[in-house]
């Protein structure tokens, strides 16, 4: 027999497990609340993965500011890219441009990386964990404001990324101030 | 008699268990079972000496008006003493007759039993239908018993024949018993009997019920399975020539022949059949020089006897059958174990190298001659006062048989003057001092039980013959409702009638027979060989092979192309003539929905471009886009389950596709545009045309309210439920659900049997040994960006976060960081939403078949982000346990609403309160859909298994170069074919 033993619990997937089975169900019942908790322990027992090495803070103020802008990039750039596939007489001109992040976590490296990916126009190629370079192709570089525009683009959503949920520890690290 | 047939069912089930903690002994303690119903046969004899019948009725299957219903009656009660008691002896005479080392014994005494039992249920049955089902029962256990010697090629050849023979009359005999009970208005046999149904489909049905007695009783021209299962241990040998199998057919006969014996179908049936076994047995036995094969022939022989005389339509002629049937039982079986113990003592039964084993074995020699006397016919012994009382038959019924009297008369004197030539010889050689034979066969004088059981049936065989007026009394009740004639009489000595000058006659010629027959054994078989039966069932079996391997090298092809354009060809030809004459106009109105049109653009550029396409992964991507356009067409219209059941399917089936093609070649295979091509482009044209058709016409033709209007209130009033599609699912047509599970399963299983060549069980380290693994997986590949993956410097902060189990087994150019967080954060997620889609989906889209896909997805995920350690860390169950508990929990569903007293599958609403949750409601119907829900992760986690990691493993083992070794997957229709 193996010796029955409990695996740590996160409190905060037990949290975002609820939350996610209340907003499913739609209803705040004080049952639901408690059904989505131990759904959230049960699942974590039964199913294990690694625990998050997650040792930020969430700033409420710069995670909203990064949902806001990522809001108005997602819609300026699909009117750019509407507008690059519009006009017949353009000949986009790709390019892949390698972006060496400075943060040492691969969730800032990932968040920048599906952000990026996210927007209309530009798509992570490749991510390189060793180096934390990421390769980003573009679609038509001259139209979207040039090669070292796009680099300082990409740098600046990291910078965002790491404000609103890095540690100040981590921030310095990566050489940000908030 | 219920609680008789539970007895042997029980001891059938523990007979393994006692066979392996008694050893042989267990027998002697199972031959208490059949001896119980003997001794029960014993103490109903004072019913059935006042005739009456004990009837016991048990309520069965109600809606097809079917009781279980047993009766004892005269006929009844000599079957049951027959089976019973003979049975016990033969039991008996196992323990020790096989050796305490021979293996398989636990399997042949819970067979024995349970074919005891099984008899016993036979010649009790009062209902047709019940009776077949015990007829067919005695037909399997005989097929394992013949076979018992499995790993004998003779043995197993045999058990095939037997079941074969015996099964095709069987069928015949269930056609013969529904027309038969169509035509009687009730399949119990007194209802029957006591009002015989005519005309021309009753004699069919008669005819056919024949032949499924007649293969039974190994006659003409079904004999020949019998000889063959000689194959079988001794015991066997005895039990089914004696007292049961064979003697089923009879009991059919004995039993039928009240109501029918006077139609001419079944006289001609009857009589040129019996007439003809009596002699061909009877020649052949004579033949032989295997002491087992004598007692075969000779039972053949027999057979035809007791099958013309129970089958005649006189009564003097049942009562000699009856008599003989008793005495036949007796003297057969006491043979049969005395072969037995001549074969076990001295090791052969071939008459020609046997000598001087009456010298050395008195006792069974005279046992021996005690059986054979009975056999042949001798006073005082229950045989003589049978053939007497048959001869007495036949002649006093002379007048009433012509013209066919003489002949009878004179085949039956010579079948037991045949009876008489073959049974001396049979003594002689199995116990005689012969010349020119060395006697030099080492003999061990065999124990007391083994020859107890031979020795109580000789004495029973005189015991009997002893009081001929009490068996007269015992068996009259049932001859006495033949049609024809007067009873007659058994008797020891009835003076010099001219039955004894027959008898005297015959034992002239038998004698003589016997002693010449060395000159008899030169002489040719007269018996044509292309009418041998045995002759002829070889040949139609090998035809029969013949025919299917010529039919499946002509149907199953397997080409893929072939049978894809018989079922197009098949559709098109069946429904096109309909949307011919079809009169409705053709809707071609879609709507104005912007959406719905951008949707249908794109499916139509995707179709064309898969059809163009050369490049494998692109026809695919592209025959996806269709799949998720028509999921979105569905949302439009209103089908959010529908829809996300359409995205989940396209989702996996897009994922297998890849794992799949990592193995095909890049482009598709060029071709030149044969004729062959254009036919399947015209088949597929016309398809593609009849489905638009389809389409527009048919939502046109309807002329009645449809029925889905009424579904809604009904889903929710009877099924519980407001998704109306999962309750049809679950509830209104959970049988098609259970079946579809069931077909699920087994494809799970053949998709992982195929690609599995090996065996199933992948190797699954132990989460600590990961690290021994470390950066493993795929490592032999060359890397093509492996200079960008150098580290900043040498004091850059290094990464160890493991996000997934088994990530880090991967080689780094295999592995996404990005996919490893985002898999990482979404699994928990994924896991939740499925829970939520198969708790709410019976009010909600979802359901357990869309959850299941969830998690599937989600395991998927997890297996494409960390390889397949990862698999084996995410599903620590085997796909098999998933796929059998699945189908096990959904089946249990449906049985467990019979248990609570409602239908197969009705599903309950259960109410309750509870705290900090308030009121809930459950619909029992959810515990199927948990069951639909586990084959679904059990089928997607199989074809990852397989189609995925097995893959994977094949490709990570390395030649001698160091070079990764693929074996590429065969593509349809190059399987290796196997001759038949």
């Amino acid at each position: 027999m193996r010796r029955l033993r409990f695996r740590r619990i996160s409190w905060g997937t037990v949290f975002w497990v609820a939350l996610v089975w209340v907003l499913l169900w739609g209803d705040f019942h004080p049952g639901n609340i408690f059904a989505g908790a131990l759904i959230g322990i049960v699942v974590q027992e039964v199913l294990p993965l690694p625990r998050v090495p997650y040792s930020g803070r969430i700033h409420p103020f710069y995670l909203f500011k990064l949902v806001v802008r990522f809001f108005v990039d997602l819609f300026v750039a699909s009117f750019q890219l509407a507008a690059i596939a519009l006009n017949p007489r353009r000949l986009p001109r790709g390019a892949v441009i390698g972006v060496q992040t400075r943060s040492a976590s691969d969730l800032y490296l990932t968040l920048t990386a599906q952000i990026t990916t996210l927007v209309p126009g530009s798509v992570v190629v490749e991510a390189i964990r060793s180096n934390g370079m990421l390769y980003v192709h573009f679609i038509d570089v001259d139209f979207q404001g040039g090669i070292e525009a796009m680099k300082q683009g990409v740098l600046a959503t990291e910078e965002r990324v790491m404000r609103a949920i890095a540690s100040d520890e981590e921030l310095e690290q990566a050489g940000i101030t908030r | 008699m219920l609680q008789l047939l539970i007895a042997h069912l029980a001891a059938a089930l523990a007979a393994p268990a006692l066979v392996r903690w008694l050893g042989r002994r267990a027998f002697l303690l199972l031959a208490a079972v059949p001896a119980a119903s003997a001794v029960w046969a014993l103490t109903e004899t004072g019913s059935v000496l006042d005739g009456a019948e004990s009837i016991i009725r048990i309520p069965w299957v109600a809606a097809l008006d079917l009781d279980l219903v047993f009766r004892v009656d005269a006929l009844s009660w000599l079957l049951v003493l027959m089976v019973g008691g003979i049975g016990s002896g033969v039991l008996i005479y196992s323990s020790r007759y096989f050796s305490s080392r021979s293996t398989d014994l636990g399997r042949f005494a819970a067979v024995f039993v349970g074919f005891a039992g099984a008899m016993l249920g036979l010649v009790t049955s009062e209902n047709l239908v019940q009776l077949y089902i015990f007829w067919e029962l005695t037909t399997v256990f005989s097929y394992l018993l013949i076979g018992h010697y499995s790993d004998r090629v003779t043995s197993r050849r045999a058990a095939m024949k037997a079941i074969l023979v015996t099964t095709l009359g069987g069928l015949a005999m269930l056609a013969g018993i529904v027309v038969l009970g169509q035509e009687a208005g009730t399949y119990e046999l007194s209802s029957i009997l006591a009002n015989p149904p005519v005309g021309t489909a009753t004699a069919t049905a008669i005819a056919l019920i024949l032949v499924g007695a007649v293969s039974k009783s190994a006659l003409i021209p079904f004999h020949f399975w019998l000889p063959a299962a000689m194959a079988a241990p001794t015991p066997v040998s005895a039990y089914l020539h004696a007292a049961a199998m064979v003697k089923a057919g009879v009991y059919l006969v004995a039993r039928l022949a009240p109501g029918f014996s006077t139609l001419p179908i079944w006289q001609a049936i009857i009589g040129v059949l019996a007439l003809l076994t009596i002699v061909h047995g009877g020649v052949r036995a004579l033949r032989q020089s295997d002491l087992k094969l004598i007692l075969a022939f000779s039972t053949v022989s027999q057979l035809g006897m007791l099958i013309l005389l129970v089958g005649s339509p006189f009564q003097a002629g049942a009562l000699a059958g009856m008599a003989l049937l008793g005495a036949h039982a007796l003297f057969k079986a006491c043979l049969f174990l005395v072969v037995g113990i001549v074969d076990a003592t001295t090791g052969t039964r071939d008459l020609n190298l046997l000598s001087g084993i009456g010298r050395r074995m008195p006792v069974t020699a005279v046992i021996g001659a005690l059986g054979v006397a009975s056999m042949i016919g001798v006073a005082p012994f229950a045989g003589y006062v049978a053939k007497e009382a048959a001869l007495e038959a036949i002649i006093d019924g002379q007048a009433a048989l012509a013209p066919f009297g003489m002949p009878i008369l004179v085949i039956f004197a010579l079948g037991s003057a045949l009876t008489i030539a073959y049974g001396l010889r049979f003594w002689w050689g199995a116990f005689a001092t012969k010349r020119g034979v060395t006697a030099s066969l080492e003999v061990v004088r065999p124990p007391l039980l083994l020859v107890a059981p031979p020795m109580a049936m000789a004495l029973a065989g005189i015991a009997t013959a002893l009081l001929p007026g009490l068996g007269e009394t015992l068996l009259t009740p049932h001859a006495g409702s033949y049609p024809l004639g007067e009873p007659g009489h058994l008797a020891i000595w009835t003076g010099f009638t001219p039955a004894f000058l027959v008898t005297l006659g015959a034992f002239a010629v038998g004698g003589t027979v016997f002693l010449a027959r060395r000159h008899l054994s030169r002489m040719a078989f007269p018996w044509p060989e292309q009418w041998d039966g045995d002759r002829i069932y070889r040949n139609t079996l090998r035809r029969v092979d013949q025919a299917a391997a010529a039919i499946t090298t002509v149907v199953q092809r397997g080409s893929l192309p072939f049978y894809l354009g018989v079922l197009f060809l098949v559709a098109i030809v069946g429904a096109a003539p309909g949307l011919f004459r079809s009169t409705v106009g053709a809707n071609l109105w879609f709507g104005t929905d912007l959406i719905v049109i951008a949707a249908s653009v794109a499916i139509v550029a995707a179709t064309v471009l898969v059809v163009r396409a050369r490049r494998r992964v692109k026809a695919v991507v592209l025959a996806g886009i269709t799949g998720y356009s028509t999921a979105l067409i569905f949302l439009i219209y209103g089908a959010p389950d529908l829809a996300l059941t359409q995205v989940l399917v396209e989702t996996v089936t897009l994922v297998v596709f890849m794992l799949v093609l990592r193995r095909l070649p890049v482009y598709f295979s060029d071709r030149p545009l044969a004729a062959s091509r254009w036919v399947r482009l015209s088949i597929a044209s016309m398809l593609g045309l009849l489905v638009a058709a389809l389409a527009v016409i048919v939502p046109q033709s309807r002329v009645h309210d449809p029925i889905s209007d009424r579904i809604p209130t009904a889903a929710v009033e009877l099924g519980g439920g407001k998704n109306v599609v999962n309750v049809i699912l679950v509830d209104t047509r959970a049988w098609d659900t259970l079946g579809e599970i069931s077909v699920l399963l087994a494809a799970a299983t053949g998709v992982a049997s195929l690609i599995f060549l090996r065996h199933r069980s992948t190797e699954r380290p132990r989460p600590g040994s990961l690290e021994d693994v470390k950066a493993t997986l795929g490592a032999a590949e060359p890397d093509p960006i492996g200079n960008l993956r150098q580290p900043r410097s040498a004091d850059a902060p290094t990464r160890k976060a493991n996000w997934l189990v088994a990530g880090m087994t991967l080689a780094p150019h295999r592995r996404s960081v990005i996919l490893e967080v985002a898999v990482r954060f979404l699994y928990h997620t994924m896991i939740v939403f499925a829970v939520f889609l198969l708790v709410s989906g019976h009010n909600a889209p979802g359901g357990g078949f869309v959850a299941g896909l969830v998690v599937g997805i989600a395991i998927t995920a997890r297996y494409l982000a960390g390889g397949r350690y990862e698999l084996s860390a995410a599903a620590p169950l085997q796909p098999a346990f998933l796929l059998g508990m699945g189908l096990f929990i959904a089946g249990s569903t449906a049985l467990a609403s019979m248990i609570f007293g409602g239908e197969i599958l009705e599903s309950a609403i259960l109410h309750w309160t509870m705290p900090v949750f308030g009121e809930i409601k459950l619909v029992t119907s959810l515990f199927f859909d948990i069951g639909v829900f586990m084959v679904v992760i059990g089928l997607l986690l199989d074809i990852l298994r397989s189609l995925g990691a097995e893959l994977d493993h094949q490709g990570d083992v390395l030649d001698e170069d160091g070079e990764p070794v693929r074996q590429a997957l065969e593509p349809a229709g190059t399987i290796e074919r196997r001759e038949p």
